[in-house]
């Protein structure tokens, strides 16, 4: 009897390893559906309260430093450089599409490359070759987010450490093109992946340096306090070398036409872009241009004095942006029309480029701030 | 096709022909990183057996596809075959004829040199708008072409015996006010490219083809004159009316791309004083003989050599007494000049980046050298 | 040098080696050598007359006479005239040292000679097709005996 007993409480021992899920599992079960009848029941409400609450960073997210802007950006980018490039070339461009202007060219190149067929070449690494492309636009557009377009409309504030995340954030970049060039599996891609690396580590530590001389200027990190700071001097005068390091700097991180040696046509096929179709080089191009956007904006911000300027419109902040985005377009046309004067520099130039002028003099832009600080002439 | 060729971190290239910068021929490169260790050319992708055609045409119907060699530069090509034709008749040409075959000559250098440019501003990444300049240019020498001969492209305008119509009434004013133009344009050509500081950064001491190996590797043309050693047909031998034209052979004694692409430059200004000496002094007569249209001529051989834009050009004609060539053996100047682009990588320490550059400052034409 | 001083020093030279040495137009210096010989005399073609200079190389099949006619074509930078250097073979017995060992740009003139004449030249370093595919198995296109009848589609 005894044994029966102890193999009954060992049956209901083992029933609990059953019963226990299905007690929990259940009780889950209602619970959440409980809550999805709720959410259902109250969800204009709930939609509601959340659209209120949340009304400026969707915008923000959706609208003007985000979404919207970047895709207008990049149409209105890549218009005005074949329009215009065109003229340099003696062409007219783009003439048929959208008539004379030939602005609906963008959308239909975007419509045909999204219906293009995507070619995935064997022997080669799935995973990545498919996710780095579209992965590649969300790290320079994340970066953007830091930004200050004015006091009231940062997306993201995270106070003094605002000029330390961007170039976190924008320094991640590099790693995706090596991957998606290692993926790829072809020789062309290989050596384009290659350039990448060595092409950002000599720019990306005259940046971080002329950034750091930038931050001990306005006595903070926050890309906000620097924008105040440059209220009565934008930091392009008294910085002169350190503004003239960072505009090659940034053309360097966006690859645009002197150093746009990763993708060199003529030598690398299109380098590390080689073996993408259809809607994934679709992604490429456009991160090429989200790149080249932030890290402008964050010129005008370190150099140009941000979103300062009179006030014209009788709003401040609708001022403030709109002189951000005036220096804007005038800088990105002067980095777009580059394009057409000068041929591209050979790797090992770029490099010593990069180690023997661009370091060294940043290192002296720092050194003649402090020195500055230090006898409180600035 | 070549032997396996394994080394450590040796990687094999291959470039073309589906490549943007290739033409129609495959190179293969032996690349460690960026430096190439050897360049193996792999040519006959547009072998079309013109001297094979040319054996079963009799030889008026021969120069046809004869100036199919080289589209820039189709006189200066026809010029070969025709006067070699006129060696083996015995046919006297009129003194007029010369001079409109040079003045033809010389356009077309200057076409095939501009042509040039435009790659070689390219294959240095210059987003291509010199290449589109150089084409807006063309058109004028392309009009002028038009003009005379009715064709914009391929003329087959010389004939044995002359050339084959007269220049048209004020003709020459034309051709001077288009040297007048183009002089007006190589001034922006030299700014832009010249002058340019980073086009001069990828060009200076890029390929250096030493004097002596440039002999020795049988260079011609723009490429040998830029290696500093003057050798020019026109000078060594004269012929059409080259005698009795005043010009210098150029040479520049850098030995570098940027030394060739100099001397095709100042060759290209040669070439207008040319052309103006030409139209003003245009000697009157007739411009042409007349040749039975089925002639036979003897058994012999004759060997015509030109100078073309690519360099010199020579063609050998067997002739056995039919009346088409026994044989003709054309020695074409890019298959030489390829050699010499071969043999670069163990010259001269070369990139993956100079590897457009170089291949286009000795300006090749692929169906030159495939024939 | 003169073409006829040329065509003199020459024959003095190599007075058993060469066939024949003549000056067929001005600037034109036509020399036909014995197969035995031939290295020896090419070498002392460049170092001794000066011929460093190669251009083009090529042969003209004459099946009648049952031969075929090796033609190297080169030049001295200095005296400037053209010579072509010759070389008659048996057509049942076309071989010849390479001459790459002496003008290293003969390679591909040698390489197109091979692949279009059948001429086989001993110690190239280098004998693949240059301008036929390589996979080719039509026969020698430039012979004259050539029909076309061996090229599979």
């Amino acid at each position: 009897m005894e044994k029966m007993n102890a193999l009954f409480t060992l049956w209901e021992y083992c029933l609990t390893f059953v019963y226990l899920p299905l007690d929990l599992i259940s009780k889950w079960v209602t619970d959440m559906f409980n809550l999805s009848m709720d959410i259902l029941w109250n969800l204009p409400s709930y939609s509601i309260r959340f659209l209120t609450f949340n009304a400026k960073p969707l915008l923000q997210v959706l609208i003007f430093p985000g979404l919207a802007f970047i895709l207008v950006f990049a149409i209105i980018a890549v218009w005005f450089e074949r329009k215009f490039l065109a003229r340099a070339m003696l062409r007219v461009g783009p003439y048929y599409c959208g008539k004379r202007s030939g602005v609906l060219q963008v959308f239909a190149d975007f419509i045909k490359l999204f219906m293009k067929e995507i070619i995935i070449p064997e022997d080669i690494d799935w995973f990545f070759f498919v996710m780095m492309p579209v992965l590649l636009p969300t790290i320079p557009a994340l970066s953007l987010i830091l930004i200050p377009f004015d006091q009231n409309w940062v997306l993201w504030d995270v106070g003094s450490l605002s000029l330390p995340m961007f170039f976190a954030i924008a320094g991640l970049a590099p790693l995706i093109p090596i991957f998606a060039g290692w993926a790829s599996n072809n020789k062309y891609t290989y050596i384009g992946a290659f350039r990448v690396a060595y092409m950002y580590i000599s720019a990306e530590i005259p940046l971080v340096l002329c950034g750091a001389a930038v931050a001990i200027m306005a006595g903070s990190f926050d890309l906000l306090k620097i924008v105040e700071a440059q209220r009565n001097m934008w930091f392009a005068i008294p910085q002169f070398i350190g503004f003239v390091i960072f505009f090659l700097g940034i053309m360097i991180e966006a690859e645009r036409t002197p150093f746009d040696i990763p993708v060199a046509e003529v030598e690398l096929v299109l380098g590390w872009r080689t073996e993408f179709s259809g809607i994934l080089f679709g992604f490429t191009m456009m991160a090429e241009y989200v790149m080249f956007q932030a890290w402008t904006l964050l010129f005008i911000t370190l150099y140009l004095g941000g979103f300062n300027g009179p006030n014209i419109l009788g709003s401040t902040m609708y001022s403030h942006i709109f002189w951000f985005l005036l220096k804007f377009a005038v800088l990105v046309a002067i980095i777009i029309l580059l394009r057409c004067v000068f041929p591209r520099l050979r790797m090992d130039q770029m490099l010593r480029l990069g180690w023997f002028y661009l370091t060294p003099l940043a290192v002296l832009n720092l050194i003649i701030v402090l020195a500055m600080k230090l006898w409180g002439i600035y | 096709m070549t032997k396996p060729y394994f080394e450590p971190d040796i990687m094999r290239i291959s470039w073309g022909p589906q490549h943007p910068m290739s033409g129609q021929t495959r190179i293969l490169l032996d690349v460690d990183g960026e430096k190439v260790y050897r360049i193996i050319a792999d040519l006959g992708f547009t072998h079309r057996g013109i001297e094979k055609i040319l054996e079963n045409r009799t030889f008026l119907k021969g120069i046809i596809p004869m100036e199919r060699l080289v589209m820039a530069d189709t006189p200066n090509i026809g010029l070969g075959y025709v006067s070699a034709i006129e060696e083996a008749l015995g046919i006297e040409v009129p003194e007029r004829a010369h001079w409109i075959r040079s003045l033809m000559c010389e356009m077309a250098r200057i076409n095939s040199h501009l042509y040039a440019f435009g790659l070689q501003a390219e294959s240095t990444g210059y987003f291509p708008a010199v290449f589109l300049w150089t084409t807006v240019d063309r058109a004028v020498l392309l009009e002028l072409f038009e003009e005379l001969t009715g064709a914009r492209w391929s003329f087959n305008f010389f004939l044995p015996g002359g050339v084959h119509a007269d220049l048209p009434d004020g003709f020459e004013d034309k051709v001077i006010e288009g040297v007048h133009y183009l002089r007006r344009r190589f001034q922006d050509y030299w700014v832009a490219m010249v002058e340019n500081a980073i086009f001069e950064m990828r060009c200076d001491d890029v390929a250096i083809l030493k004097p002596e190996d440039a002999i020795r590797l049988g260079a011609t043309g723009p490429v040998l004159r830029g290696s500093d050693v003057a050798m020019d047909v026109r000078r060594d031998e004269p012929y059409a009316a080259y005698g009795d034209l005043d010009f210098e052979v150029i040479t520049e004694s850098a030995c570098d791309s940027m030394a060739r692409t100099k001397v095709r430059f100042r060759e290209i200004g040669q070439s207008l004083s040319m052309m103006e000496q030409i139209a003003n002094e245009i000697p009157s007569g007739p411009f042409r003989t007349r040749v039975p249209l089925f002639v036979r001529a003897k058994a012999g051989e004759v060997l015509s050599r030109v100078e073309s834009a690519r360099g010199e050009l020579g063609v050998h004609l067997f002739t056995d007494g039919g009346m088409n060539p026994y044989r003709v053996k054309i020695n074409s100047p890019t298959l030489r000049n390829m050699f010499v682009f071969e043999r670069m990588a163990e010259l001269d320490e070369i990139l993956v980046a100079d590897i457009p550059v170089v291949i286009n400052s000795i300006d090749p034409w692929y169906l030159d050298s495939d024939r | 040098m003169t073409e006829e001083a040329f065509v003199e020093a020459f024959q003095a030279t190599h007075p058993d080696l060469v066939v024949s040495a003549e000056v067929l137009n001005p600037k034109r210096v036509s020399v036909v050598v014995k197969r035995e010989g031939f290295l020896h005399v090419s070498r002392s073609l460049r170092d001794d007359f000066g011929f460093t200079h190669p251009v083009s190389g090529g042969a003209v099949d004459y099946p009648k006479e049952n031969r075929m006619q090796m033609i190297y074509y080169l030049m001295n930078p200095e005296s400037k005239f053209m010579l072509t250097f010759r070389v008659d073979l048996p057509r049942d017995d076309l071989t010849l040292p390479t001459l790459t060992q002496v003008w290293e740009a003969m390679s591909f003139h040698e390489r197109e000679a091979h692949e279009m004449f059948g001429i086989e030249f001993v110690d190239h370093p280098n004998m693949i097709p240059l301008l036929l595919p390589p996979d080719w198995r039509g026969g020698y296109p430039l012979r004259k005996d050539f029909k076309g009848e061996g090229i599979v589609e």
